[in-house]
């Protein structure tokens, strides 16, 4: 043991940077965190296979007998998102309502599950004890489940991308429109992310080792800005798209965090 | 300096008030036994030590700077309750990341040192789920003990500890204090243990300290007796108890008389009554008789 007991003074920047590692490798050896993201590779895949290979199929109703034609997907993109000219709600169209942006719902089940172990384990106490300030912990943790998210959308765009070549489906876009706007769209949803993931952290900090009432509470507080994704990154997303997304991420981020610190400097962390 | 120094605190939890003006000085060096019923508000005042539940007045220093400030608390150690260790990782990986969170420099060596010390390296690849109790205790233990810490605040950490774990314990506590600038604060309902190894006590109850001193100090006022065996222990009893005001049978058998410091003067007044004694030892009261004591309003 050494002799002389140092109390050093530590700048926010080296206490991140702590956090961040013990976040990172945390997350890296989280089952969860593979789970999601080979959940978000094979999921276009699987969808735009098996609905490609319906397309067509009729089907009758047993009660009114009227009969219907199953509608597979024509585009590789329309599982990120309605092609220029398409209806955003379209309908029956299942592209719509279930395609990449699915997956800010989805980066809920990770951010819940990450932070309410903390709590359940017990490790919240090594961490708050040798941690006064939250502010930190609260950064690295939306950091994780940004990454987290990034991680599964670029997943889902490739299962989209790899599920349209198995199908042999067009890459076209039309209207005008290439595939820097694909990219730019990508992009803008990985910008949004910290929208969603910030809320989650706020709810998961409050629900503490709770981690069902952490994902009802994320579901239905995401629940109520998922419609709007769609609309904020559209397949024909420019770099407008692209700032405004970071712009509203990085607010969220700022006022949800300081919102997630003062819950914790304020409560039982045990 | 000293390493803790609690002014007035308080914590209610709603109507309830769990810790009420209670004030505690935690030398530097000191192992400090904390002693309570269930209940009483130890856990709650560790807890609030470690700033994991916000005080509710009142003022918590440690070595001389506010618990709050983040350099102090950086140089703290906790076990509290349980160990907090992920159930699906190994106790190395464990280690490692409350290391990586402490910002340890040579991590690795740090890790297989502290397992070492506490008897767990051959567990270190271990799922911590599959750890025994006093496994996962010793875990906790190494945990606590990361980073050098200039407090340990250690609640029951000799729950669940087999007689080698113990030994251990008692030794690593030694260890950690003996540069004299280093705390313990302990709590333990295990008082014979926690008198093998504490140099200073604070006895809470309901939320208010009602006795902190020293080891010497509790030493100085425990109460010593006469502890004998005789033919006729019933007529012995009957006896003693007609001459001296505190007689009690304990539990192995013995008679005691109280605040008598002379075994000389009963073995005669027995004698002379035609009862030969047949064991005869001067002893004073152990930490455990001397809170029961306190507890039952007794001091």
């Amino acid at each position: 043991m050494e002799n002389k007991i140092v109390f050093e003074k530590l700048g926010f920047g080296i206490r991140l940077k702590s956090m961040l590692k013990v976040d990172f490798r945390r997350m890296f050896k989280s089952r969860v965190f593979y789970i999601l993201i080979a959940a978000a590779l094979l999921m276009p895949i699987l969808m735009t296979v098996m609905m490609t290979m319906m397309d067509g199929t009729v089907s009758v109703d047993p009660q009114t007998g009227k009969e219907s034609i199953m509608q597979g997907p024509e585009n590789t993109w329309q599982n990120i998102g309605t092609l220029p000219g398409g209806e955003t709600m379209g309908g029956m169209d299942v592209f719509a309502m279930c395609n990449i942006n699915m997956m800010f719902m989805a980066v809920a089940v990770f951010v819940c599950l990450f932070i309410s172990d903390d709590f359940r384990s017990g490790y919240a106490k090594n961490l708050f004890t040798v941690r006064a300030k939250k502010s930190e912990y609260v950064v690295s943790k939306t950091l994780a489940g940004i990454v987290t998210g990034a991680f599964m959308l670029t997943a889902y765009f490739a299962g989209s991308v790899l599920g349209g070549a198995i199908s042999g489906l067009s890459f076209e876009i039309g209207g005008g429109f290439g595939i820097v706007n694909v990219i730019m769209c990508l992009l803008a949803k990985i910008f949004l992310m910290p929208v969603f993931v910030s809320i989650f952290t706020l709810i998961s900090v409050a629900a503490k080792q709770k981690a069902w009432l952490a994902l009802c509470g994320s579901f239905g507080g995401g629940m109520l800005l998922f419609m709007t994704v769609g609309l904020i990154t559209p397949l024909t997303s420019t770099v407008i798209n692209v700032l405004l997304c970071a712009a509203g991420g990085a607010l969220f981020a700022f006022g949800l965090g300081a919102a997630s610190n003062t819950v914790l400097k304020k409560t039982s962390l045990v | 300096m000293n390493a803790v120094e609690i002014k007035n605190l308080s914590k209610n939890f709603g109507a309830k008030q769990a810790v009420c003006g209670l004030d505690m000085t935690v030398p530097q060096g000191a192992i400090y036994g904390f002693i309570g019923e269930n209940g009483s508000g130890k856990s709650t005042t560790e807890k609030m030590i470690c700033g994991l539940i916000p005080t509710s007045g009142g003022s918590i220093k440690l070595y001389g700077k506010n618990y709050t400030d983040p350099s102090v608390r950086a140089k703290l150690g906790v076990l509290i309750e349980a160990p907090g260790c992920f159930p699906g990782l190994t106790v190395w990986d464990n280690m490692m990341l409350q290391a990586a969170n402490l910002r340890i420099e040579n991590a690795e060596k740090e890790v297989i040192k502290l397992l070492k010390t506490v008897r767990m390296e051959g567990a270190a690849g271990n799922k911590y789920k599959n750890c025994s109790l006093g496994m996962k205790q010793r875990v906790g233990i190494a945990m606590a003990l990361l980073g050098n810490p200039a407090l340990l605040v250690l609640d029951e950490p000799l729950n669940g500890l087999d007689a080698d774990g113990m030994r251990i314990m008692r030794r690593v506590f030694r260890d950690v204090i003996k540069d004299g600038q280093r705390s313990i604060i302990v709590s333990s309902h295990l008082l014979g243990e926690l008198q093998k190894v504490a140099t200073h006590y604070g006895i809470i109850r309901h939320g208010k300290m009602i006795v902190e001193m020293s080891a010497e100090e509790l030493d100085a006022s425990c109460r010593t007796y006469v502890a004998l065996r005789a033919e006729d222990m019933l007529r012995t009893k009957l006896l003693l108890g007609s001459k001296y005001s505190r007689t009690e049978e304990d539990e192995a058998g013995y008679l005691r008389v109280y605040d008598i410091t002379t075994p000389e003067e009963v073995a005669t007044y027995l004698y002379e009554n035609g009862i030969c004694v047949t064991e005869l030892k001067t002893d004073k009261i152990g930490l455990e008789e001397y809170y029961i004591d306190l507890m039952k309003g007794g001091r």
